[in-house]
């Protein structure tokens, strides 16, 4: 099928967008055998190290957030396709600097069976690792039932926090409970306009077939549908519709803290997202609920996909100290302690 | 009869041109409720079969079954690497390293065996719309089959494709698919699409094998 998009042969997608991405960030990372990026000062790092994996074609996720303070292997498997659960092992022994790994994983078929098997295969190898699940997209199972919850852009801030408590030389049990507190305490939900292509395939991924007026809210990571189809409503509608079912689900109430993220899929701009969180801004205000830290922008896409997920967290004072941390990755910086700009 | 080594060789060559031959509709099944690349990575898992079939003529039944499960592990493919990775080693697992022919007792343990190690990894049962739904069916015809190994094989293939067309009236409980719930009837789950192909290679392989000799 005819793709319009700048790519070579589809079988190197995944080692050439590896190999372009290693070489514009090589002050930050390295590309090692079996696709596996790596923090430049890991050898340095006299603390818990943290180690993810999952497929390509979400850029700049999950390696874009590859270097201090976030994450210090990223395991690549193929375009949206998970790596093998050996080359897993092998990255968190290349971590572990003797002081544990935690492990983080998206909720997605692929990545839960490569995590459990690696899981199986680091206890039979006697390694010291935490695994922790990111799982928090509220439109596909009640939060009673996370475990049926697929794992969205909520793994970006949980590296982050994750990755400021190791920093701070936190014990890998007590890194991994800040996570696991960070990650219980999250919700997604994701709107699409308009499906991506697989770029190895040129296949419109999960028949979206969604209607030139119509929107999806409560997609997942690649449009997979299961979500309510409707007419294509506001900016400001969308986003009211879309953060009060967070609200609801986090059962957030007046005076309490949040951070929101609003993630762009790929093919929604900027201007669209801003104008979302100006709404969402003004209906929190209106709940005097918060804004302690926020993220407007890509951080987890898939390829040409119109569309967002939003992202609501229910914050306190250590887990903000902790997403404020500085941090120095490829698509995520933090230079200073931000909370005087909330 | 026993299964020789050649047999055996020419079970996975058929595997691996089913899978060649079909990894276009295998896309496109998967584009429907997935990402539409099971074909993308069942076709690296062909070509992984051919190349080691080419390498290892000298190694045991054992290790080159063993050597294409931690092959087709380590292919990037979403579920199916770990999957099919799981279900090779645990055709390997009844076999010794000196094994060289295979008594149709022996293959019934193969059968039994993989799909114990399926247990292991995923909760998905017969009804739930995935491989497992071909696997059980066919593991288990393989096991009440006579002790022979073309019967073994031939009900196994047969269970494995009636198998296939149940999914087609079942609702995804699994994978990408589970999202769409009742809008996946009447589109067979590809996983089992591509498991149910290996089955009918194993049966194929083993019945030319028979004609050329």
């Amino acid at each position: 099928m005819k793709m319009k998009k700048f790519v070579n042969s589809p079988e190197n997608l995944t080692r050439e967008l590896l190999e372009g991405f290693a070489s514009a960030h090589r002050d930050l990372v390295t590309l090692k055998p079996g696709n596996m990026v790596v923090n430049n000062r890991l050898e340095k790092a006299d603390r818990v190290t943290i180690v993810t994996q999952g497929g390509a074609g979400h850029e700049p996720a999950l390696s874009g957030f590859v270097g201090e303070g976030m994450v210090d292997v990223s395991v690549v498997g193929d375009i949206f396709a998970a790596p093998g659960p050996r080359a897993c092992v092998d990255a968190i022994k290349l971590a572990d600097r003797g002081k544990g790994v935690l492990f983080v994983v998206l909720n997605h078929a692929g990545d839960m069976l490569a995590g459990d098997l690696t899981m199986k295969q680091a206890a039979k190898e006697g390694l010291h690792v935490v695994k922790v699940v990111t799982q928090e997209d509220v439109s596909n199972a009640p939060r009673e039932n996370s475990g049926n919850r697929r794992g969205l852009v909520g793994c970006v801030p949980t590296f982050k926090i994750a990755g400021a408590a190791a920093a701070e030389g936190r014990k890998l049990e007590e890194v991994a409970a800040v996570a696991r507190r960070f990650a219980d305490n999250m919700a997604t939900l994701a709107v699409a306009v308009r499906g991506a292509t697989h770029p190895s395939t040129g296949m419109t991924l999960a028949d979206s077939g969604l209607g030139e007026d119509e929107m999806e809210v409560g997609v997942g990571q690649h449009g997979e549908g299961g979500g309510g189809r409707q007419p294509l409503k506001s900016a400001d509608e969308t986003a009211e519709i879309m953060l009060n079912v967070l609200l609801a689900d986090l059962s957030i109430r007046a005076g309490e803290k949040v951070m929101l993220i609003l993630n762009g899929a790929g093919a929604t701009t900027l201007m669209e997202l801003f104008i979302i969180y100006r709404r969402c801004e003004q209906l929190l205000k209106a709940k005097n609920v918060a804004i302690a830290a926020n993220y407007v922008g890509e951080l987890l896409t898939v390829q040409e996909q119109a569309g967002f997920q939003m992202f609501l967290a229910r914050m306190d004072d250590e887990l903000l100290r902790y997403w404020n941390a500085p941090c120095n990755t490829p698509y995520l910086k933090k230079v200073h302690p931000a909370e005087a700009y909330f | 009869m026993l299964l020789t080594k050649e047999s055996l060789f020419s079970m996975f060559r058929f595997v691996a041109l089913l899978w060649q031959e079909n990894t276009a509709r295998l896309s496109e099944i998967d584009s429907r409720f997935g990402d539409g690349d099971h074909g993308v990575t069942i076709g690296k898992m062909a070509d992984l079969i051919l190349s080691r079939l080419n390498e290892r003529q000298n190694e045991s039944a054992k290790g080159f079954i063993e050597s294409l499960g931690s092959g087709c592990m380590e292919i990037a493919g979403g579920s199916a690497g770990p999957l099919y990775g799981v279900l090779l080693e645990g055709l390997a697992g009844p076999l010794s390293d000196g094994d060289t022919e295979i008594t149709p007792v022996t293959l019934k343990a193969m059968f039994s065996s993989t799909r114990s190690a399926l247990f292991e990894i995923t909760k998905a049962r017969v009804g739930d719309k995935t491989l497992m739904d071909v696997l059980i069916p066919a593991t288990e015809a393989a096991e009440n089959a006579p002790d022979d190994i073309l019967s073994i094989l031939q009900a196994a293939a047969e269970a494995a494709s009636r198998g296939l067309r149940e999914t087609e009236n079942q609702v995804s409980k699994f994978g990408r698919a589970r999202n769409y719930g009742e809008k996946t009837l009447g589109t067979p789950d590809v996983g089992a699409v591509s498991t149910a192909l290996l089955f009918k290679g194993f049966q194929r392989g083993v019945e030319e094998h028979i004609l050329q000799c």
